[in-house]
């Protein structure tokens, strides 16, 4: 077994130790493996049945029906494709900028730290609401614009936090001995310190699933996310908001399925930041056969 | 147990109220409020909640976001009854020529306008000028297209002379859509108002709303009843719902069909007025497959209209496949039988127009995004469309975004309303799908002459009746046949709904709201 897999597994058997994070572990793997799963379901997300609208939860639809009579629980399913695609998506486009901006910024200070912690700066200053709304303005509304402009708000995040990790490593003795054998500087930043930093950037692209997810609902529900008839948790929300008299599991039952899924990677997040950092009140106490193991 | 005691004590308390207004509920009948009514009425500040601010003040610039203000600052010429009969407002009298080639029009004397200046045929002569200018004229432009010139022999009288024999039911279209504006006001009319209505304007505040006190000099005796109007715009539909159960409005003017519904169940007065518009699919003809006749006829049958009236509007309303109301001369509701929702028969137009299915699917539909019926309509169509092999991406754009694409025809497909559909057929082409001339979505020439010339046949048949319906006819089968406009189903625009302690509500033919009459049981 690599290394590498056994430290995730006990980092997996740590967080299911504690009841929050545990609840929060399974049902993320639960609304993961639905969403990649969807396709394989009985379930039809754009499916009208105009006769069948708004009825309520029934054996046959258990979410109920939506204003067009689509099965709101076939919705809410692939609308968990829609949303942990534009997190995955908007956080591996803030990682891979985010992160080599940080590390370039923290290893060579000086006039390149000042100008890319300035350009962070600016993208730090807009509202990141205000930006995602902007940049789809200029791409137009889809997926992918709504993937884009999420993850360009969470670049100065990772810029940050790598930059912050960086400057913290970049004196230790390993980087110094690194450097007198001849290490380069490329060496140095990918090879040495990165390894080195995956904690709190880790621990930061689970803490940024949560907003992204938020952020796509939040566009969604303005009218700007990804169109109709894709099937979005915002969208719902926003469409749903409208019939709250004569429906009012249309909004509440998508809104608790996001609420949770939020919720999850924010305990999740937690306990990761903690459990990375040593804190040994983050989870419950590992048993000595994992940490010797 | 002692909520649903509360609720039933209230409900019976509104349908007493109910049925002691003096106006019809839910647009089962309609009755003027009588002189002795509204004089048991009280006055007060009328509180409205409104959806959309306004563009302007000017009255020529008919769009739905100023319906709420037009008949409150202004006063027609002429007005109709819902019936569709014309009486006389600010015209007490009007003579139409044997020849049908012009009419004479005798104002009233005691008519002053917002600012004390007496109302002459010198300011009606500039309210014509401005809509005769095809940059000013706005939407009374194209109404103005059959007058040829007009004299002011004195103060009190016009003589407008046609360029052609006109029906008389478009002269007095003309007559009603004549709103006066002040001469010396006209050209800063958008941003003060200058007109004679039975209110003022006190105070504006961009985007939140704006009040109306009073005309202490307004020549109809006894009006207006309440001293002030407070509009307040609501961003939500479902928000100013809440503000009127809560008692914090008086009056929802403009809202969705499906919270009138459900606040007409809850005891509330809901007012439908004669003027509804028409929900039209509109193509862009000089586009795409739309170039194809056949391909545009398709959706003649695509269309569950039914399904689209009852999920979009909540029933509230007719199915049509012509854009007319029932108040037109040119309704007929057969065609709504011929032209009812046949999947296999829009099949077989889509497969006979030659297209392949690329081409057939190659444009987009756009949305206006804000307007909840038309998301739903759109994702209707583009279900039906995906069931026979189309499939389509939907356009969504908001506000501003979709208002200039629509008004600028930059659009394959979309869906629209149309207003203007219960009075003379052609007055239709005031409507930018539906222009003759300028027409921003199929530009100059027309591409469809047989259109043109079905509304200028029916612009110039004054007589005998069997020519007239002739006339009509002939511009309902073009209309189908050339399909670049498919209606849907009329719905209410400018719905009210309001407190069961509301009494002298009345009727516009164009649905625009008239605070005069209203005032407190």
């Amino acid at each position: 077994m690599s290394r590498f897999l056994r430290k995730t597994l006990s980092i997996l058997a740590r967080l299911m130790a504690s009841k929050g994070s545990a609840l929060a572990l399974i049902f993320l793997a639960t609304i993961t493996l639905l969403a990649v799963f969807a396709d394989f379901l009985p379930l039809n997300p754009v499916a009208q049945k105009l006769a069948n609208a708004l009825k309520g939860p029934s054996a046959t639809n258990w979410f109920g029906t939506d204003e067009l009579g689509r099965d709101i629980l076939a919705r809410v399913v692939f609308g968990a494709r829609t949303s942990l695609l534009t997190a995955g998506g908007a956080v591996a486009i803030a990682a891979l900028a985010g992160v080599p901006i940080g590390l370039v910024a923290g290893f060579f200070g000086g006039w390149r730290d000042a100008a890319l912690m300035r350009f962070v700066d600016v993208l730090l200053a807009l509202p990141a609401i205000l930006f995602a709304m902007a940049m789809i303005a200029v791409l137009g509304r889809s997926q992918a614009a709504a993937l884009i402009a999420v993850g360009l708000t969470g670049i100065p995040s990772f810029a940050r936090i790598t930059r912050a990790q960086v400057l913290t490593l970049r004196k230790r003795d390993f980087v110094t001995a690194v450097e007198a054998f001849g290490g380069t500087a490329t060496y140095n930043m990918f090879r040495t310190i990165l390894p080195n930093s995956w904690s709190p950037i880790f621990v930061q692209v689970v803490v940024l699933c949560s907003v992204a997810i938020l952020l796509e609902a939040a566009l969604s529900f303005l009218g700007v996310g990804v169109p109709p008839p894709t099937p979005s948790w915002g969208e719902m929300l926003r469409t749903g908001k409208s019939y709250l008299h004569e429906a009012p599991y249309y909004a509440v039952l998508p809104g608790i399925v996001l609420t949770l899924t939020i919720l999850s990677f924010d305990v999740l997040g937690r306990a990761l930041s903690g459990l990375l950092e040593g804190r040994r009140d983050a989870v419950v106490a590992p048993k000595a056969e994992e940490v010797t193991s | 147990m002692k909520t649903q005691f509360l609720r039933t004590l209230r409900r019976l308390g509104f349908l007493f109220l109910a049925a002691t207004a003096p106006v019809a509920i839910g647009g089962a009948g309609w009755s003027a409020p009588a002189q002795a009514e509204e004089a048991a009425l009280k006055g007060g500040t009328l509180r409205v909640a409104v959806l959309s601010d306004l563009t302007n003040f000017d009255p020529q610039q008919f769009s739905t976001v100023n319906f709420h203000l037009i008949k409150n600052l202004y006063d027609s010429l002429i007005e109709y009854t819902p019936e569709g009969e014309a009486v006389p407002s600010l015209a007490t009298a009007w003579t139409i020529a044997p020849d049908n080639q012009s009419v004479t029009v005798t104002l009233r004397d005691d008519v002053t306008f917002h600012s004390g200046a007496k109302l002459t045929s010198a300011d009606v002569a500039a309210t014509l000028a401005k809509a005769a200018d095809p940059e000013r004229g706005k939407n009374v432009y194209a109404t103005m297209s059959i007058v040829k010139d007009w004299a002011t022999p004195d103060d009190q009288t016009i003589a407008i002379n046609f360029k052609a024999p006109v029906p008389q039911r478009q002269i007095t279209d003309l007559l009603q859509f004549t709103i006066p504006i002040e001469a010396k006001g006209i050209d800063t009319v958008e941003t003060v108002p200058a007109g004679t209505g039975a209110y003022l304007l006190e105070s504006r505040a961009v985007g939140q709303g704006l009040t109306l006190k009073a005309n202490p000099n307004y020549w109809r005796k006894g009006q207006p009843i309440a001293e002030k109007v407070d509009f307040t715009i609501f961003s939500e539909d479902s928000s100013a719902s809440a503000a009127l159960e809560s008692g914090a409005i008086d009056l929802v003017y403009g809202g969705s069909s499906r919270s009138a519904v459900r606040l007409q169940d809850a005891g509330f007065q809901v007012l439908r007025g004669p003027g509804p518009l028409v929900q039209v699919f509109r193509m862009n003809s000089t586009r795409g497959p739309f170039q194809n006749a056949k391909f545009r006829q398709a959706f003649n049958y695509l269309m569950d209209r039914e399904g689209m009236l009852r999920v979009g509007y909540a029933g509230l309303g007719e199915v049509v496949a012509l854009p007319w109301a029932p108040a037109s001369p040119a309704y007929d509701a057969a065609y709504g039988a011929e032209f009812g929702y046949d999947l296999d028969k829009a099949k077989e137009l889509f497969a006979a127009s030659g297209l392949t299915p690329e081409e057939q699917s190659n444009w987009k539909m756009l949305v206006w995004g804000n307007d909840e019926p038309s998301v739903v309509l759109s994702q209707i169509a583009q279900s039906a469309l995906a069931e026979i092999g189309i499939n389509i991406e939907l356009d969504v754009r908001q506000g501003a975004e979709y208002t200039e694409a629509q008004l600028a025809g930059d659009y394959d497909a979309t869906f629209g309303a149309v207003g203007n559909v219960q009075k003379f057929p052609s007055r239709v082409a005031t409507n930018s799908i539906y222009r003759v001339v300028k027409n921003p979505v199929l530009k100059d020439p027309h591409p469809h002459p047989e259109y043109v010339d079905a509304i200028n046949r029916v612009n110039t048949t004054s007589g005998p009746d069997a020519d007239v319906k002739a006339a009509y006819d002939h511009l309902n089968r073009v209309l189908v046949e050339t399909s670049f406009a498919v209606p849907i189903n009329s719905y209410d625009t400018g719905l009210v709904v309001a407190a069961p302690n509301l009494g002298g509500l009345s009727l516009d033919i164009d649905n625009l709201f008239v605070a005069r009459t209203v005032g407190f049981q």
